[in-house]
């Protein structure tokens, strides 16, 4: 495996050996140790300084269930801090298959904010990199755009991708990737990683591994015994079941239960709607329509999962896949929108912009607290949605987000940490998980390490702060494998598979904590990125309205202490 | 006291899927008598149970007017580092 480190200003390739120090890493921990080694901490998220690295995990390469993930990271233009986001589909697995353990784009073209500057398509293959001009994708959607590469470079390429809302720079733009049946829709969506890629000229990187071949194993027959036992798990475990046939909508109801569904900007934790945008309804209308709905899809080759899901019209065409709990809750509930057809239409528009439906859904939230879309009214949504695409200067304000929408429209009931928007987890409610989005060095952000599944009583303040820690070490763990977090059901029944899998695979000797270790150091080192950015504990602190201002139906308010704040990670 | 029935757990009936059910219960009454009523096995590891939004035990005493969501195959128990809690997202 090496290093190809890219150019954007000379348009060039160097493929290094991997440095001591960074072999042991793979994915999140990979990336927060090129950043600190690399990017100023102080630079311009946006200027030449800055550096988008892309990093497949640990695990990646070998179609084993669940963990072929790759992560996508650089500073972030939205939290300013440090910013990993990752994504399934077939970007990771074909990296490796290129014997890429990490790709760094550095520099910028000369001047790249002058009008008509070029944009560019960056071509990756055995054969090294090809810069291709892409003037004519400039402002096309993610969704013929990756239409249309797969036509020039052949439907067996890897793309990653940005749409119009990277391309202006707005900080709630994802890169997105292709799933394996070639629908551009797996997303790293969080921090404006989009926004750094548009910085770069780049409209998308292509992958083309044809030629290459699985990443080497120290112990084939090791791993192999090890991966059967872990899928074998996996495929056992109930809550396998759950996720296929409801996905992450299954959710829904759930926090709705806990009274922790985000409704109307944050203003209840209960919708009055639920049962018309909850995972079970979202079962039955995929299995009524039919077409091409499915209630149970894999976004990487080799899940066994297979929690996506594809949502059709009633004509059964598809519109958009998958419809995830998080864009349930922040553009139904959140927005007072009972019609999962709304929202799929939304999270349609959304994707092909290149934004993050999160964000976007926080900001939409805020947007009607100020008076500009009346909560329950989608077609105005979609309005408001349609001036990010013309770029007007109200448009842009939404695609920068929900901090960035609350400061220009003066509202203060603004769901955000480190300028990054909560997700569909009230913090009020489900505080564990509240404590994550504070602490996170990623800012507000569930993935980081949701605490919801605990058999604990998640409005008592004293305990969540312990539980955070876990959360967040072994997900900043299963995030440097490249292991979905579905795939934590199987590892949680034998850890062992863990170190059984990475010492057959490289010929290491790590031990049953080796999830927990590489989780604390990549949250070393991702606090120690933001520390040099001038991040304090005062950055670790959840809005000053939500310690004070009672969530119905439990009348709670966020009130883990500061110091429990402040203690997250001296473990 | 109204039952809700998450997921898996949901009730085929003529009239099709049923996820909410009224259920009176004598007085005295817990929410292991509950879970036997609906013959549902009270694996503490297997269903996670909510009373008026809180995490509660088999044992928990029932009230008239109770809101309960059953809520199955939730894994993770009590938190350490060898048994991840909170592993859901999108």
């Amino acid at each position: 495996m090496q290093i190809w480190r890219v150019n954007a200003r000379e348009q060039s390739l160097k493929q290094e050996p991997v440095p001591e120090g960074w072999d042991r890493l793979g994915g999140r921990g990979l990336l927060a140790r090129v950043l600190l080694d690399e990017v100023p901490a102080t630079c311009d998220p946006l200027g030449r300084h800055n550096r988008l690295v892309v990093t497949p995990g640990l695990l990646v390469g070998h179609m084993l269930s669940s963990c072929d993930r790759v992560s996508f990271g650089g500073k972030s233009p939205m939290t300013r801090g440090v910013k990993e986001a990752n994504a399934g589909g077939s970007t990771g697995l074909q990296m490796t298959h290129l014997g890429i353990k990490a790709l760094i784009i550095e520099d910028q073209p000369a001047d790249p904010d002058r009008a008509g500057a070029s944009w560019w398509v960056l071509h990756l293959s055995l054969a090294g990199a090809r810069f291709e001009p892409a003037d004519d994708l400039a402002g096309v959607g993610v969704f013929d755009t990756a239409a249309r590469l797969l036509t020039q470079y052949g439907d067996k390429v890897a793309i990653a991708l940005i749409g119009p809302a990277g391309e202006l720079g707005l900080t709630a733009a994802g890169i997105q990737n292709l799933d394996k049946d070639k629908v551009p829709s797996r997303i790293a969506a969080r921090g404006g990683l989009g926004a750094v890629m548009g910085s770069k000229r780049l409209k998308a990187i292509v992958f083309d591994a044809k030629g290459g071949q699985k990443p080497p194993i120290a112990d084939p027959g090791a791993f192999k015994q090890a991966q059967k036992l872990f899928t074998k798990n996996l495929m056992d475990h109930p809550q396998t079941a759950v996720y296929r046939d409801f996905g992450t909508p299954a959710m829904t109801r759930i926090c709705d239960g806990f009274g922790g569904l985000p409704t109307r900007n944050f203003s209840s934790g209960r919708f009055e709607g639920v049962e018309r945008i909850s995972g079970e309804t979202l079962r039955e209308v995929l299995l009524t329509r039919g077409g091409e709905s499915e209630p149970t899809h894999a976004c990487m080759a080799g899940c066994t999962i297979q929690c996506s899901n594809t949502f059709g019209g009633e004509d059964g065409a598809a519109i958009v896949s998958p419809i995830e709990y998080e864009t349930v809750g922040l553009m139904g509930s959140n927005l007072g929108i009972d019609s999962l057809d709304m929202i799929a239409r939304m999270n349609r528009e959304v994707n092909d912009l290149g934004l993050d439906t999160i964000d976007m859904g926080a900001a939409l939230g805020v947007a009607a607290e100020a008076g500009l879309m009346a909560f329950g009214d989608g077609a105005r949504a979609l309005a408001l949605l349609a001036e990010v695409r013309k770029g007007t200067p109200l448009g842009r304000i939404l695609g920068h987000g929900a901090a960035m929408t609350g400061r220009v429209l003066g509202v203060r009931r603004v769901p955000t940490v480190k300028g990054q928007a909560m997700s569909a987890y009230e913090p009020r409610a489900i505080k564990g998980t509240g404590v994550t989005y504070v602490t996170s060095p990623q800012g507000a952000d569930h993935t980081a390490g949701n605490t919801v599944r605990a058999k604990v009583d998640h409005l008592d303040p004293k305990v969540q702060a312990a539980l955070s820690r876990t959360a967040q070490i072994s997900m900043a763990g299963y995030d440097t494998l490249g292991a979905c977090i579905f795939a934590g059901f199987g590892f949680a029944v034998a850890p062992e598979v863990i170190p059984h899998l990475l010492n057959a695979r490289y010929g290491w000797s790590v031990g049953g904590e080796i999830l927990q270790e590489l989780g604390r150091e990549t949250l070393k080192l991702e606090r120690e990125f933001n520390r040099r950015a001038g991040f304090t504990a005062a950055d670790d602190r959840i809005p000053e309205w939500m310690r004070e201002e009672a969530l119905p139906p439990c009348n709670s308010v966020f009130d883990v202490a500061e110091e429990d704040l402040d203690g997250v990670f001296n473990w | 006291m109204q039952v809700h029935l998450h997921t898996t757990l949901q009730r085929r009936t003529p009239e099709g899927l049923q996820r909410r059910v009224e259920i009176a219960l004598p007085p005295v009454s817990t929410l292991a008598d509950l879970l036997e009523r609906l013959a549902i096995p009270p694996d503490r590891e297997a269903i996670l149970l909510v009373i008026n939004g809180r995490t509660a035990d088999p044992g928990q005493a029932l009230n008239e007017g109770d809101e309960i969501h059953l809520i199955p195959a939730i894994s993770g128990g009590a938190p350490s580092d060898r048994n991840p809690p909170g592993i859901s997202s999108a």
